[in-house]
């Protein structure tokens, strides 16, 4: 620019022939052209530069736990199918090609799609499951051979975005379905194999279509048009913007072919918003839309998207169906005039459904609790950057059959309790583990679970209640010269005077004594008295330690009224502690994250299961035992009003001063869940830990059917026949004998036995334990 | 009238010298296209496949599998199999009890009872014809046996981190199952992990009553834990555990 004005010294005088008004016009149109060359150079650098680097950031994808599938593994048809359906698996009478499943009464044939996982790839491979009750009872390929493990694909279950971000699942235009890109090309750019970037005669036909009154279905620009305005440029609407948009799009055919523009197309062009996640791309609009990988999708699919192109907000098939179909169908009625399908196959295609997901469904629901949980436990690990650039792969432990049940059981039982004065103001929170793993599969933070906000599983800290018992009892029973399970406590009103001078006197929920109970009926029963005596035995610190050696890391002042639970935790401390109890003493680290593979699948980082012995698996077996007696006999007996007696379950309730907070935390052989009821504001509620929390516990525990609590009896645990009544040693066939569990060494020495009788039945509180016990 | 010239040829050859790059190349590898979603498998089965050259007219979706997979191949593990011990577990109640149509194959009344994967009904046991000869391992479970092969195969090639992460994934599978156990503190010492490699072991303990050949190998395993951890006193306990446990 500057340089055109530079002074001149002519060489040579003007040729005679030519007007001075001429050479100026001649001149000023060179410097027209320089400026637009300059212009070019500018815009032809932009093209390069952002189409040859990385194109685009890819938020990091989180995944559910893969289903594993083998001979012998508990998992109900009725489950398997849903999961199924979460992966957007078809339904055909045959299955052929990935993505597609055949259910046949109890044997489901499907095709699995194969995934990369952190150890190693899992193929694609046709697969028959036959079910039998609620266990996979054999594994085979479809020719009938046996095989031992398959893992299908993993649900994704959200992402790591940033506010306002473009999201999308990228896609090489060799995965395309059939039809897509000539969908594409007949529908939005007929010319685009033959044109230069822009295309005069298509602009043309879409002025006189538009003008005439016709059918819209012509745009005036092409792909790469419309390309270059999405990649490059903003959505500024002038004769510039117009202009700048043709030549950059011109420059762009310069350098690419193509397949290459197209396929950049197919994953720049925007198709729908999801709250501030914008959904870009066919890749991602195909799961976001059928739940689908889009290899998979069909003509009447295929259609849709593309038709959605034009409008993507207008054509929302979930917002504006009958839009939507109207709009799908005269994309297939193009398809059949272009010759793109034959008249049969476009009418067979317009009697199909949109078939897009629906809201509620697995495959389109969000799980915002879990995310937030992995969330916080990458960003340890990760730069925010790194997590929502770099299309990170992130695999968890997240089950969602588990999530789903999880949720239902909360929403039943509000909706049972709804009875209640205040219960509308109650909230809730949701751990669900594997204690056998130390994994994290289930969350919910809030009682609306797809809200995303407070989650309370991970920051709500409450006081406890008698949640904390356990490790009381725990204490004493490391002691087994001290205590057994058949020890005697008092159950007696009494008062300390604390450190600070505080005189505290506890109370038994019921507000009275009940004499002089045995060691586990103090938990059983949630006695205060007792348990506070205990307590204040064995020495608040040791309790303390105890509880820290539970892997509950929150420091607690040694109050004697932390006995009774007056100390606040948070949902998943509590699921730490309670694991601990659960997995024979070992303690786990939570985990959410198994590990994490770059974008290109190659591994980046594990989160490796770790395991510290804390308690001695003698001690810990008596506490279970204590524990499964809060089920059967105690505060938690209710759930054998639903469930059945032969699932043995410990757990413990826990209920605040006033019914501020309503507590369950329990677990069978393969699941623990701790739920928590309570409000935001601290007020009372109208629950205690049995009537509140323990009937969502027990709603899931329905739904999941876990198996059995069986923990192996360790080699100096005996079991010794003991009185009912007086705790001493007695015998198998003496009337009200009842086998416990002791240390070796600490049991009560063996009493005579008793002649001919059988033990009687029906007198004592404790007949249940024979039928348990057989 | 030259001058005007020479910005404008400058110009030119700039823009001529920036086009001459070949229709259809290009100029620079492209790393956004290598984050396709392609871990589900696409009919080429690379991930870094980028060149499309191809006429787009002959798109076609074909599924092809690629030959040379990892699939789970079930085989009898070469070394690592250090114990004997035949599959008789502690007696641990099968699941839940639901009469199920496993069906007739021989079993025995011996459950292999790992926790959750137990049997629908009549747990299968070792076929009585198999208990002789064959190492531990292969006694084994279908998918566990298949898994810890997997997991040998892969501390073969040197691949700890896969070896470990295939492990996990047996004990998710039976997570009551002390070989798998025992197999993860193995992992763990080769990582250089000498105090989770002890935890494993002892955890496997707590599920191999019965099993002496077991018990003696994790309580080796302990030893040399406890040794690699400066602990030669515990080490010497343990190695008299390993002892008296056979």
């Amino acid at each position: 620019m500057t340089r055109t004005r530079s002074p001149r010294t002519p060489k040579k005088p003007p040729s005679r022939g030519l007007h001075p008004w001429l050479g100026w016009a001649l001149k000023l149109s060179l410097v027209g052209l320089v400026v637009l060359a300059g212009f070019a150079v500018y815009l032809d650098a932009i093209v390069q530069e952002k189409f040859s680097g990385k194109r685009w950031t890819i938020p990091a994808k989180v995944y559910a736990r893969p289903l594993e599938l083998f001979t012998g593994q508990k998992l109900s048809k009725e489950d398997f199918l849903t999961e199924l359906d979460a992966l957007g698996y078809r339904r055909e009478s045959v299955s052929n090609g990935p993505g597609a499943a055949s259910v046949n009464g109890n044997t489901v044939d499907l095709n699995t799609r194969g995934f990369q996982f952190y150890e190693g790839l899992e193929k694609p491979q046709p697969v028959r499951v036959r079910f039998s009750g609620d266990y996979v009872a054999e594994l085979s390929a479809t020719n009938g051979s046996k095989l031992s493990v398959v893992r299908l694909e993993p649900l994704m279950i959200g992402g790591i975005y940033p506010k306002n971000l473009e999201d999308r699942i990228l896609i090489k235009i060799d995965q395309v379905p059939p039809y897509l890109l000539e969908t594409l090309v007949a529908v939005e750019d007929r010319d685009f194999y033959s044109h230069w970037g822009v295309s005069p005669k298509s602009i043309a036909r879409a002025v006189w279509v538009n003008t005439s009154g016709g059918k819209m279905t012509q745009g005036g620009s092409t792909l790469t048009q419309q390309l270059v305005k999405n990649f490059y440029l903003t959505s500024e609407r002038s004769l510039t913007r117009k202009l700048t948009e043709a030549m950059m799009a011109m420059l762009l055919e310069l350098h690419y072919d193509k397949p290459e523009i197209l396929e950049a197309y197919l994953n720049e062009v925007f198709v729908g918003q999801d709250g501030q996640r914008a959904v870009h791309g066919f890749g991602l609009a195909s799961q976001f839309f059928f739940g689908q990988p889009l290899s998979e999708l069909k003509l009447h699919q295929v259609a849709l998207l593309v038709g959605m192109v034009k409008g993507p907000s207008y054509y929302n098939p979930r917002r504006n169906p009958e839009r939507a179909l109207e709009r799908r169908n005269l994309v297939l009625d193009v398809l059949q005039e272009q010759g793109v399908a034959t008249a049969e196959q476009v009418e067979a295609a317009k009697k199909m459904p949109l078939g897009v997901t629906t809201r509620g469904k697995l495959a389109d629901s969000s799980f915002p609790g879990f995310i937030d949980l992995v969330k916080r436990q990458l960003r340890e690990d990760y730069r925010d950057e790194d997590l929502t650039e770099e299309g990170l792969r992130i695999f968890t432990s997240f089950d969602p059959i588990l999530q789903m049940k999880a949720e239902a059981s909360v929403n039943d039982t509000f909706k049972r309790l709804s009875g209640r004065k205040g219960s509308d103001d109650v909230e809730a929170a949701m751990v669900v583990t594997n204690p056998e793993t130390g994994e994290v599969q289930a969350m919910i933070g809030s009682r609306q679970a797809s809200f995303a906000g407070f989650n309370r599983a991970l920051d709500a800290v409450r006081p406890i209640g008698s949640l904390i018992k356990p490790a009381v009892y725990l204490t004493a029973l490391e002691k087994p010269t001290q205590y057994t399970l058949t020890s005697w406590l008092s159950d007696e009103s009494f008062s300390v005077k604390g450190a600070d001078g505080q005189v505290w006197k506890p109370q038994n929920y019921d507000r009275r004594s009940h004499g002089t109970v045995f060691l586990y009926q103090g938990l059983a029963h949630s006695y205060n008295l007792s348990t506070a005596r205990l307590g204040l035995a064995v020495g608040v610190p040791n309790v303390l330690k105890t509880l820290a050696r539970l892997g509950v890391t929150r420091e607690f002042p040694a109050f004697p009224s932390m006995l009774l639970g007056a100390g606040g935790m948070t949902p998943i401390e509590v699921a730490t502690m309670y694991q601990t109890l659960a997995n024979g003493g070992f303690n786990t680290p939570m985990r959410g994250i198994r590990s994490v593979l770059t974008a290109e699948g190659e591994p980046l980082k594990r989160y490796p299961f770790q395991i510290e012995q804390r308690f001695d698996p003698a001690s810990i077996y008596l506490i279970q035992s204590a524990m499964q007696r809060v089920m059967r006999e105690g505060t938690g007996s209710s759930v054998y009003n639903v469930l059945p007696k032969t699932l043995t379950l410990a757990g413990k309730t826990g209920t605040s001063n006033d019914s501020r907070d309503s507590w369950f935390a329990g677990f069978s052989q393969d699941l623990l869940a701790v739920v928590w009821l309570g409000r935001d504001d601290n007020g009372k509620t109208p629950f205690t830990g049995a009537t509140g929390a323990l009937q969502v516990w027990t709603s899931f525990m329905r739904k999941a059917d876990p198996l059995p609590l069986d923990m192996p009896q360790p080699d100096n645990v005996v079991q010794a026949w003991v009185d009912s009544h007086t705790g001493q040693g007695s015998d198998a066939n003496c009337p009200g004998a009842v086998q416990m569990p002791y240390i070796r060494g600490s049991e009560p020495p063996p009493g005579a036995a008793c002649g001919g009788e059988g033990p009687a039945s029906g007198e004592t509180v404790m007949d249940w334990v024979k039928g348990w016990m057989n | 009238m030259n001058k005007w010239l020479i910005p404008a040829v400058a110009a030119v050859a700039l823009l001529s010298g920036c086009s001459t790059v070949q229709r259809g190349s290009i100029p620079v590898e492209d790393s956004g296209t290598a984050v396709s979603n392609s871990e589900r498998i696409s009919a080429n089965g690379g991930f870094r496949k980028t060149t499309v050259k191809r006429p787009v007219q002959a798109q076609t979706q074909t599924q092809a599998i690629p030959q040379g997979d990892t699939g789970v191949v079930v085989m009898v593990p070469g070394g690592g199999a250090v114990t004997s011990a035949p599959i008789s577990t502690s007696p641990i109640t099968p699941g839940p009890i639901t009469p199920g149509p496993i069906d007739t194959s021989p079993v025995q009344s011996a459950p292999i009872n790992q926790g959750s994967y137990s049997m629908p009904s009549t747990p299968s046991g070792i076929p009585s014809a198999s208990a002789g000869g064959l190492s531990a391992d292969e006694q084994l479970d279908g998918p566990v046996l298949a898994l810890l092969t997997t997991a040998q195969q892969q501390q073969a090639s040197g691949d700890l981190n896969g070896a470990s992460s295939s492990l996990e994934r047996a004990q998710r599978v039976a997570p009551r199952e002390p070989q798998v156990l025992y197999r993860l503190a193995q992992v763990r010492m080769a990582q250089g992990d000498a105090a989770q490699a002890e935890q494993f072991a002892r955890r496997g303990l707590t599920f191999a009553n019965g099993r002496p050949d077991l018990q003696a190998s994790l309580w080796e395993l302990i030893a040399q834990a406890r040794e690699k951890q400066g602990d030669s006193s515990g080490a010497t306990l343990a190695r008299q555990k390993a002892k008296v446990s056979l």
